[in-house]
């Protein structure tokens, strides 16, 4: 498996020091707790879980803008730790969720796009600009909308400037975190079917975060259900979405609101407990909210099992 | 029976921008009518009109604004006050900007009642707990006395509602009510709602942008585009018939578990939604449209799709056969 893995990550491991007060003392909370998995090349992990569940600190750790606690991060192979920063940025790239945050408002956009080239300080300016030209091109934004601005650019024009510049050094890998939540429906769909085409045309391997199962579904090969810091299933996207084998699985699966009338809104049966990263109950980590906890899931942490469907992670699964 | 809410011919401009563009619609007692259209087409500022809360400068212009019979159109700000938080109330999308920061819920909670009907304290306090406990919130008094940082998103939210239902309404305008909410968070937050609706047969005006929370919970759907109710219809007929090609597309857009192959490409609407100025004439979606026409800068004649399913366009109704799966 590690010959072909573009993602691979061992025993991942990140805590926060945090206090909950102004005298209080520090807690740990271990947002990352133990994750493993490996992403062949040229598919499409996505990771899904409630806010607060780690999904978009797994995505930091990933992209080498955290150091994990514990633990390794291997891109294409190799080690994420210690490699040089611009070796690190021709191989793997961010796509972040606010296009409005993530782009530099006093900058025109072929500027922007630009960025990584300049930054990789050994490609001459010709080049730059064909590469840029190009890059514009690939996700549809015309030449002339390359001197503008971020601010006269839609919301969409945005999110395909920040692809154009993820993608301008040619990077095997780029990590989505939440690509198209900021964006309207009609402006999500043209956006998921440009990074589809994307991943087609160019090999490209994804890690994609998304809290809607639906996004995550229909771009997804291979999908990882994140609770508490914790991977509590992962499988074949179509096997997990067909036969979701842990209870938080399913009660996520449960939640998605499909556009069809008639059937009201389901009881996904969690209660009202909220997960709290800086107090994770004893034994597994989701019993308080789980519908048909037992009295072992209260005092023993389930551990991860693995077979030809995945992983998953439940006394009773 | 009269409509417990009823628009009429609705106009507001913001600066230079025709926000809204006469929308028409109207709320049953016990009705749930789904707002839905993407960013800037007019559904927050069709709500905030109907609240008397659209922002200093705007312009607002009606045929008719009538609440539970009477107009309240010409209602002056103390009117409107009176009537706010009272028999017509309001969730927003994100409870911690609406929640004083400085004061409890219970504080927060209790001043509506006796603002609005001189409640004394004690009473007052046993009708919030009593809603926070019908609103899901387990032990209320501790809740009570909780500031909203001490709550969770979901909480807050919940604590909202019960806040809205205080004096009784008989109308609740909910704005994206559980936009910034978990899915499973949002999915118990929608059920509570159609509850306390069946319950107390509220009449809800909920603006969304989610198809999904439209089918689930709607009786009556409007569509806005560019300032417009582009096509308007029970709920049922909108899914299964959507005759506005906004609407065919809006729903095309949206994967469907299930049913969308991963691959295969999602419909979807090219362009972006235009800024429409004062004096705009035409259908404001014909420059996205596929089937647009010349007859399509002109006058467009609002059609009759079947059973109170109306449509802005100038295409036929059922000139596309069955709904696009």
């Amino acid at each position: 498996m590690s010959d072909t893995a573009a993602i691979e990550v061992r025993g991942l491991r990140r805590e926060f020091r945090v206090r909950q007060g102004m005298f209080a003392p520090a807690k740990h909370v271990v947002a990352v707790d133990d994750v493993s998995f490996s992403v062949p090349a040229g598919s499409v992990l996505g990771v899904v879980g409630e806010s607060g569940c780690g999904k978009s600190t797994l995505a930091r750790l990933i992209l080498g803008l955290l150091e994990p606690s514990a633990g390794d991060v291997l891109v294409d192979g190799r080690r994420l730790g210690g490699m040089d920063r611009r070796a690190r940025a021709r191989l793997i790239q961010p796509v972040f969720q606010d296009p409005f945050a993530s782009l530099n408002p006093r900058r025109r956009i072929r500027d922007i796009v630009a960025m990584p080239l300049i930054a990789q300080g050994d490609i001459g300016r010709e080049d730059i600009a064909r590469r840029v030209a190009e890059a514009l091109d690939r996700v549809g934004l015309s030449q002339d909308q390359g001197t503008r601005f971020p601010a006269q650019l839609s919301g969409g024009q945005r999110q395909r400037v920040a692809i154009a510049r993820a993608l301008v050094l040619r990077p095997r890998i780029v990590v989505c975190d939440e690509p198209t939540s900021a964006l309207d429906v009609s402006v999500q769909a043209q956006i998921l079917n440009l990074l589809a085409e994307l991943r087609r045309e160019l090999g490209l391997t994804y890690l994609f975060i998304s809290h809607n199962l639906a996004v995550v579904e229909h771009i997804a090969t291979e999908v990882a259900v994140m609770y508490l810091g914790r991977i509590v299933e992962r499988g074949e996207s179509e096997r997990l979405f067909a036969a979701p084998r842990h209870p938080y699985t399913r009660a996520l699966l449960a939640s998605v609101l499909t556009p069809e009338p008639g059937l009201g809104v389901p009881d996904v049966g969690l209660g009202d407990i909220m997960p709290d990263p800086a107090n994770i109950p004893p034994g597994c980590r989701f019993h308080p909210r789980c519908p048909i906890a037992v009295a072992r899931c209260s005092t023993e942490a389930p551990r991860p099992a693995t077979d030809q469907a995945g992983l998953v992670e439940c006394h009773l699964a | 029976m009269s409509a417990l809410l009823e628009v009429q011919g609705l106009r507001v401009t913001i600066g230079s921008t025709a926000a809204v563009r006469g929308v028409s619609l109207s709320v049953n007692k016990g009705e749930t009518h789904c707002l839905v259209g993407e960013s800037g087409c007019g559904k927050s500022i069709t709500a905030l009109s109907v609240m008397g809360l659209l922002p200093k400068g705007s312009l607002r212009e009606t045929q008719a604004l009538r609440f539970a019979g009477e107009e309240i159109g010409r209602y002056d700000e103390r009117q409107m006050e009176r009537l706010r938080g009272d028999r017509m109330a309001m969730i927003f999308q994100e409870p911690m900007t609406s929640l004083n920061p400085a004061y409890t819920v219970g504080s927060q909670m209790t001043e509506v009642l006796r603002r609005h009907r001189g409640t004394p304290r004690a009473q007052a306090v046993d009708r919030a707990a009593e809603l926070l406990a019908r609103v899901g919130i387990t032990a209320p008094g501790l809740r009570l006395g909780q500031y909203p940082h001490q709550l969770s998103g979901g909480l807050r939210q919940r604590v909202m509602i019960a806040m809205a239902l205080m004096c009784d309404p008989e109308l609740l305008i909910a704005d994206e009510p559980t936009t910034a909410l978990d899915v499973t968070v949002q999915a118990q937050i929608l059920r509570l709602l159609a509850g306390i609706q069946k319950d107390l047969g509220l009449g809800i005006l909920l603006i969304t942008h989610d198809l999904g929370i439209v089918a689930r919970i709607a009786d009556r759907v409007s569509v806005m585009y560019a300032g417009e109710v582009v096509e308007s219809a029970p709920t049922a007929a909108l899914f299964a018939a959507p005759e506005h090609p906004y609407t065919r597309g809006l729903l095309s857009c949206v994967p469907v578990p299930g049913k969308v192959k991963r691959d295969e490409p999602l419909g979807s609407i090219p362009g972006v939604v235009p800024r429409i100025r004062p004096g705009f004439a035409g259908c404001g979606f014909r420059d996205r449209c596929s089937r647009a026409s010349a007859a399509c800068a002109g006058a467009i004649p609002r059609r009759n799709a079947g059973d109170s399913h109306e449509v802005l366009c100038t295409l036929e109704p059922g000139w596309g056969g069955k709904a696009a799966a």
